[in-house]
C-alpha cells in the first residue's frame, strides 16, 4: 500500500537553493512542493494542505517571517521553520510570536536539516494526536 | 654840531612849531624856522597856527618836539600844559631875557626856554636837539619795558600750561620754584615744595632709574647730558616713565630740571614692540609660508616656513620662475597677481624643487602696492599639501573600507545562497558516491562472475546489481549527480565574481589618471550594491553613450558607491519592512564639455536643514557605525579633484537626486596635482 507522504513546502528566492534542498530531502519520503516566492508560496497554501512550511528569511517583498505568519492563519496546523543566513537577526520573540518551530542557518548541514524537519513533523503530529 | 649828530644818525625828527598867526603878530618875527633848520634836512619842520591845531598834531604821534613861540600868549600857557600829559616836550620861545616869563613857561609845564633875538640860530637847534635825544631815549626804554613784560607773560603762560613738570633749583638742590605740573606730578603744594630738597620729593625708584643725581651734576658742571628715562611704581599698579632733562640757568649755579611724562609714550612704543614682535611671531612660526615677490618675481621678503617648503636658504633676490621650471611665466599663479592684480585662494598647484622633487601646495595671492608705490607686488601664502594629500587618501581609503563594511553585511547573504546550496550538494554528492560505490562493487561481483562462466553465478550478480540499481535509483543518480555538479560549478562561479568586484572596488587607485568608461565604471559599482539592495529598491539605468573619460576610475567609483549607498538609505528610511519598492534611476549623459551622472531616488529625502551640511566632513545624520560621515564630502573631494561639481536637488518625502558633472578637460594644474 502506499504510504501517505508529509507535504512539505519550500520557499525561497533562489532557484537553486530550491533544487539542492530537493536534492537532500529525496531519501526522506517528503511529497515537496517548492515556491519561489511568498506570493506563489500564499497560493499554494490555498490550494494544498501542508504538513510543514520550511521558508527562506530575506525575499523580494515580503520577509519569511511574515509569510509564516499569513500561513499560520490559512493552515495554522502547519509546521513552521525559517532558514536564515548569518547575517540576518530575527528577533526571538518575533519568531515565537509566529509559533516558528525551529530556525536553521544557511548554510545549513544535511543531516541537521532532515533531523529538524522530523522533530517538527512529530512534535506536531504528537499535537495533533493529543 | 647839533646838525651833524641828526645827520650822523640819520634819523628824521618832526618839530611842530607853533606860531601866532600872520595877521595878528607878523608870524615868525622871532626866525624860529630858519634856526631850526640848521639841524639840517633830516629835521622836518610843520608850522601851526594854534594850541589846538598843534595838540591835534602831537596826538597823531609822531612828533618829536614842539616849539611854542610866546607871542600866543594865554594859547602859550595852555598848550604847555596839554604837552605835559604826552611824551612830547615844549620848548617856548621867549621875547625877551626876563627872569619872569622863564619862570612862568616852566611852571606852565615848558621843557626848556630859549630867548629869541640875534643868537637864536645857535641856541634853538642845541637845546631842540637835547629834547630829541631825551623823548627818544624814554621811549626806548618804554619798549624794552614793555618787551620784557611780554616775554615774562609767554614765560609765564609756558611754565604754567606746559605738560612737563619744571623745578628751579639752587646749588644744593633745594627748590626755588615749580610748576604747577610739577606739584601735580608728585602731590604737592606748589608753594609747599619751594625750600625742600629734591631727593626728598621725587619716589626714590625715580632719582635712581633716572640718575637724577648724575644729571644735575653735569648740568651744574655745564655740561649738556643726554636725557634719561626714569621709571617710577605707581601706588595702583603700572609704572610712570619720565624723560629727564637739566640745564644750568646762571653763574649762581641754579638749574632747570624738566621732567615729561612720557608713560604713554612708552605704553605706546611697548604695545608697537609687541605688535611687531607677535605679528613677527606669526610670520616666523606659522606653519604656512609666507612670500612677498616684486614685479619682476624676484623674492623680496620669505619667512622660515616658505625656505622649508622651497628647500631653500636666503631666499630674497632669487626668482619664484626657479620652482616652476616647466610652466611658461604667464602660467604662473603669481605671475597673473603681478600682472593683472589676480586674486586666488586655495589654489592648488606644483612646484619643482632644485632635485627635481615634486610638492603639492595650496597658494592663496594676493597684490600688493610694491614700497614706491610704483608696479604690483604680490603677498602669497602656501602650504604644502603632501601631509594632507596623504591624509586625504587614508581618509578615502577609510571611508571605502566603511562602505565594503556595509557592503559585507549584502555581500556576505549574496554568498551564502551559493555557499548553501554548494554545501547541500557536496554533502550529497558524497551520499551519491557511496550509493555509486556500492553500484561498482555490485558490477565488479557481475564482472568476476562473467570470468567464472557459471551460468547460475553470473544472474544472481546480475540480479544483485538490478535490485541495487533500483534500490538506490542508479539512474537518476547519475543525471543529478552531473546537475549537482553543474549547479554547485555555477555557485562558486557566482562567488568568484562577487569576490572579483569587491577586489576591484577595494583597489588603491592613486596613480596615473587613466581614460574609462564611466557607463561602465557606474554600471559595475551599481552591481555590486545591487545585491544588498535588491528586495527593496528597482534600478533603472538610463545609460548614453559617453566619450572616454580622463580620471581616476576608482576613485569615482567610490563617489558612485557614496551616492547610490545614501540612495538606497533614503529608500530604506522610507519603505521599512512595509515591502514597498524604492526606485532609483541612473543616467548618464554629454553635456556641454563635460559628463552629467545622475542618482536619484525616491527615497525619505534631505531636509532643508540638513541640505547645506551633507558635503561636510563628519556630517552625519546616520547612526553610530553605519558611516563616518565622510562619504559625501569625501565624494565632494574627489569630484572637485577631477575638476567637477556635486548639485544636489532634494524634496522631503519625495526623494534625491545628485548630479555629478565632470568636465572632459582639465586645467592643468590640476591633473598635475593629482599625479604628485
Amino acid at each position: 500500500m502506499s504510504e501517505v507522504r508529509p507535504v512539505l513546502l519550500i520557499v525561497d528566492d533562489e532557484v537553486r537553493i530550491l533544487t539542492a534542498l530537493r536534492r537532500v530531502l529525496r531519501s526522506e519520503r517528503y511529497e515537496i512542493l517548492t515556491a519561489e516566492t511568498p506570493a506563489e508560496a500564499l497560493r499554494l497554501l490555498d490550494e494544498r494542505r501542508v504538513d510543514l512550511i520550511l521558508s527562506d528569511h530575506k525575499m523580494p517583498g515580503m520577509s519569511g517571517l511574515e509569510l509564516l505568519a499569513r500561513a499560520s492563519s490559512k493552515q495554522p496546523s502547519a509546521g513552521r521553520i525559517l532558514i536564515t543566513g548569518w547575517t540576518e537577526e530575527v528577533p526571538p520573540e518575533e519568531l515565537a510570536a509566529v509559533g516558528v518551530r525551529a530556525l536553521l542557518p544557511k548554510p545549513w548541514d544535511n543531516e541537521d536539516l532532515k533531523a529538524t524537519l522530523r522533530a517538527a513533523l512529530a512534535s506536531d503530529a504528537a499535537l495533533r494526536l493529543g | 654840531m647839533g646838525a651833524s649828530a641828526l645827520t650822523h644818525t640819520s634819523l628824521v625828527v618832526r618839530i611842530l612849531v607853533a606860531l601866532p598867526t600872520l595877521r595878528e603878530a607878523g608870524g615868525d618875527l622871532f626866525g624860529i624856522v630858519p634856526a631850526l633848520r640848521c639841524l639840517g634836512p633830516e629835521a622836518r619842520i610843520e608850522v601851526v597856527a594854534s594850541a589846538a591845531s598843534c595838540l591835534a598834531r602831537v596826538q597823531q604821534g609822531d612828533v618829536d618836539l614842539v616849539v611854542v613861540d610866546a607871542r600866543l600868549g594865554v594859547e602859550c600857557g595852555s598848550l604847555l600844559e596839554a604837552l605835559r600829559a604826552t611824551p612830547t616836550p615844549g620848548v617856548v620861545v621867549l621875547s625877551d631875557a626876563g627872569d619872569r616869563q622863564a619862570l612862568e613857561a616852566h611852571r606852565q609845564g615848558a621843557a626848556d626856554c630859549v630867548v629869541a633875538g640875534d643868537a637864536l640860530a645857535e641856541t634853538l637847534p642845541g637845546v631842540a636837539l637835547e629834547q630829541i635825544r631825551r623823548v627818544r631815549a624814554a621811549r626806548e626804554q618804554g619798549a624794552t619795558e614793555q618787551r620784557l613784560q611780554r616775554l615774562e607773560r609767554l614765560n609765564d603762560a609756558i611754565v604754567q600750561t606746559i605738560p612737563a613738570a619744571l623745578a628751579v633749583l639752587d646749588v644744593h638742590q633745594r627748590l626755588l620754584v615749580v610748576n604747577p605740573e610739577f606739584a601735580r606730578s608728585f602731590g604737592i603744594g606748589a608753594q609747599a615744595a619751594v625750600g625742600r630738597r629734591l631727593d626728598e620729593l621725587l619716589p626714590p625708584d625715580l632719582l635712581e632709574s633716572g640718575s637724577v643725581r648724575e644729571i644735575l651734576a653735569q648740568a651744574g658742571a655745564g655740561e649738556t647730558s643726554p636725557a634719561r628715562v626714569g621709571h617710577t611704581l605707581v601706588a595702583g599698579g603700572g609704572v610712570r616713565a619720565f624723560d629727564l632733562r637739566a640745564t644750568r640757568l646762571d653763574e649762581d649755579g641754579r638749574l632747570l630740571l624738566v621732567l615729561s611724562d612720557v608713560s604713554e609714550r612708552e605704553s605706546l612704543a611697548r604695545r608697537i614692540a609687541e605688535l611687531q614682535l607677535y605679528n613677527e611671531n606669526i610670520i616666523q612660526n606659522m606653519n604656512s609660508a609666507l612670500l612677498v615677490v616684486d614685479e619682476a618675481g624676484a623674492i623680496t621678503f620669505a619667512n622660515p616656513t616658505a625656505e622649508r617648503i622651497l628647500g631653500a636658504r636666503s631666499l630674497p633676490g632669487r626668482r619664484i620662475w626657479d620652482w616652476f621650471p616647466t610652466t611658461p611665466r604667464e602660467k604662473v599663479l603669481i605671475a597673473r597677481t603681478l600682472a593683472r592684480g589676480a586674486r586666488f585662494r586655495g589654489a592648488e598647484t606644483v612646484i619643482t624643487l632644485s632635485d627635481g622633487r615634486l610638492v603639492p601646495i595650496g597658494i592663496s595671492c594676493a597684490p600688493l602696492a610694491s614700497a614706491d608705490g610704483r608696479g604690483l607686488a604680490a603677498v602669497a601664502i602656501f602650504q604644502d599639501l603632501s601631509e594632507i594629500k596623504g591624509l586625504q587618501r587614508q581618509a578615502f581609503q577609510s571611508e571605502k573600507l566603511v562602505s565594503i563594511g556595509q557592503l559585507a553585511a549584502g555581500v556576505a547573504h549574496e554568498i551564502n545562497n551559493p555557499v548553501g546550496f554548494i554545501h547541500a550538494n557536496l554533502l550529497q554528492m558524497a551520499e551519491y558516491l557511496t550509493d555509486l560505490r556500492r553500484l561498482w562493487e555490485c558490477t565488479l561481483s557481475l564482472q568476476e562472475a562473467v570470468r567464472g562462466g557459471d551460468p547460475e553465478t553470473i544472474r544472481t550478480a546480475s540480479k544483485g546489481l538490478d535490485r541495487l540499481a533500483e534500490e538506490i535509483d542508479a539512474s537518476f543518480v547519475v543525471s543529478d549527480f552531473a546537475k549537482a555538479v553543474r549547479e554547485s560549478q555555477e555557485g562558486t562561479e557566482r562567488i568568484r565574481h562577487i569576490v572579483q568586484d569587491l577586489r576591484d572596488f577595494s583597489r588603491d587607485d592613486t596613480g596615473e589618471p587613466m581614460l574609462a568608461d564611466l557607463n561602465e565604471c557606474l554600471d559595475s559599482t551599481a552591481n555590486i550594491v545591487w545585491t544588498l539592495m535588491k528586495h527593496q529598491v528597482v534600478l533603472k539605468r538610463d545609460y548614453q553613450e559617453l566619450p572616454r573619460l580622463r580620471c581616476y576610475p576608482m576613485q569615482l567609483q567610490q563617489v558612485f558607491m557614496n551616492l547610490l549607498m545614501n540612495a538606497y538609505q533614503a529608500i530604506a528610511e522610507r519603505v521599512g519592512q512595509s515591502g514597498e519598492m524604492g526606485e532609483i534611476r541612473l543616467s548618464t549623459r554629454r553635456r556641454g564639455e563635460g559628463i552629467v551622472v545622475e542618482v536619484s531616488d525616491t527615497g525619505a529625502g534631505i531636509p532643508p536643514e540638513t541640505l547645506g551640511r551633507i558635503f561636510d566632513p563628519f556630517f552625519t545624520t546616520k547612526e553610530v557605525g553605519v558611516g563616518t560621515g565622510l562619504g559625501l564630502s569625501t565624494s565632494f573631494g574627489i569630484v572637485q579633484r577631477h575638476g567637477g561639481t556635486i548639485h544636489v536637488r532634494s524634496e522631503l518625502g519625495e526623494g534625491s537626486s545628485f548630479e555629478v558633472f565632470l568636465p572632459l578637460e582639465r586645467e592643468e594644474q590640476r591633473v598635475a596635482e593629482g599625479s604628485a
